[in-house]
């Protein structure tokens, strides 16, 4: 179903504004989820990505909305948010060397011979955790609202309303 | 032991399932003890360390030494005459007649920790206004004739350290995932489930 065929008509402004908005609001999201000295963390920063794909899915239908985030990617990031979070505690807990010592005590984690201790926390809290957090929560509610628009699509079409 | 038909997908599955659970067992040995005293919330902050001579007496006695107070004033944790910018601190004073000091034996358990060295607690008496229980409060411990004074409270050591711990600025960025890291973790591993419910409900064909 190309968008030309949709039920409804085209506007070109509501068209140009998300276009104009999708990359600033990706910009804003991405300065909300990182950074240690910063006012959000990685759930409001990945609530903020969402709501740009949100807005893009809205204007232009699921279909071209999947070439902005196809199903794979989608899938991966969901999973791979998750992994990056438990990912540098389990690492923290393998090179700490018989204390688990994931994040509330200093862990040698390999980074620390640059870092140091106090400089590694603040990396593995503010970058990897932040950007998995982040990941993890607009994969899942974007595939949320993908799923659903599909739904209404497919109910549509099948007249079942 | 493995089906012949089990599909190579399935055997990395159950691979990973393995190492995990191996790793899972190592951590959960490693886990620090449930009232271990370097545990998070049970550490104590040294703060400064004074000589003891003479000093022990007016423990024993259960008067904190002026050395001892000066120098916490001096710090600027309690209000005080020697600390000027915190007479609106909420941190109850040490006069005489508000705290409590009792000497705590090796090996004991008091308060949810075990005291691995022996020495003197001082306490809040109850009915302070802002700390209605009573509440351990300084911990004085005796090595090599020196008194070394600790602080307690999970608070402090949050307000106090977290920029010499975390390297952050932001103590509730660093609240977030690094002490209630596992907390952070069970948040993020909830949505994830609560997509796959929604992907499992919502993408079959037909009616529900």
């Amino acid at each position: 179903m190309t968008p030309e065929t949709k039920p409804y008509k085209r506007d070109i402004i509501i068209e140009v504004t998300t276009n104009l908005m999708f990359p600033l609001t990706l910009l804003f999201g991405l300065y909300i989820m990182m950074g240690t000295g910063g006012t959000g963390g990685g759930f409001q920063g990945g609530t903020i990505l969402a709501t740009a794909f949100i807005l893009y899915i809205t204007v232009f239908g699921h279909v071209k909305g999947r070439e902005k985030m196809p199903e794979s990617i989608n899938a991966l990031f969901k999973s791979l948010g998750l992994f990056l979070y438990n990912g540098a505690g389990w690492i923290c807990v393998l090179f700490s060397l018989a204390a688990a010592q994931w994040l509330n005590m200093p862990a040698f984690w390999p980074v620390t011979d640059y870092l140091g201790v106090a400089g590694s926390r603040s990396f593995l809290v503010s970058y990897m955790v932040s950007i998995g957090i982040g990941l993890t929560v607009m994969a899942a509610f974007v595939s949320q609202y993908f799923d659903l628009a599909w739904k209404e699509e497919d109910e549509m079409e099948s007249g079942q309303r | 032991m493995i089906p012949r038909q089990m599909k190579t997908l399935t055997l990395f599955g159950l691979i990973t399932a393995i190492l995990l659970t191996a790793v899972s067992l190592y951590a959960i040995e490693d886990l620090p003890a449930f009232g271990d005293e370097n545990s998070p919330v049970n550490k104590q902050i040294e703060l400064f360390s004074v000589d003891a001579d003479g000093l022990v007496d007016s423990l024993n006695a259960g008067v904190l030494p002026a050395e001892i107070k000066t120098r916490i004033e001096e710090m600027g944790f309690i209000p005080g005459p020697t600390c000027q910018g915190c007479q609106n601190e909420n941190y109850p004073s040490l006069e005489e007649g508000n705290y409590e000091i009792e000497y705590i034996q090796e090996g004991t358990w008091l308060g949810g920790r075990v005291y691995t060295k022996g020495g003197w607690d001082v306490s809040i008496l109850e009915g302070e206004i802002y700390y209605n229980e009573p509440q351990q409060y300084f911990f004085i411990n005796e090595s090599d004739g020196k008194l070394i004074v600790y602080r307690y409270n999970w608070p402090v050591r949050v307000t106090e350290r977290t920029e010499e711990e975390t390297a952050m600025i932001n103590a509730v960025t660093s609240g977030l995932a690094d002490y209630r890291g596992y907390d952070t973790m069970g948040e993020e591993t909830v949505i994830l489930t609560g997509a796959i419910g929604v992907i499992l409900l919502v993408r079959r064909r037909g009616r529900l």
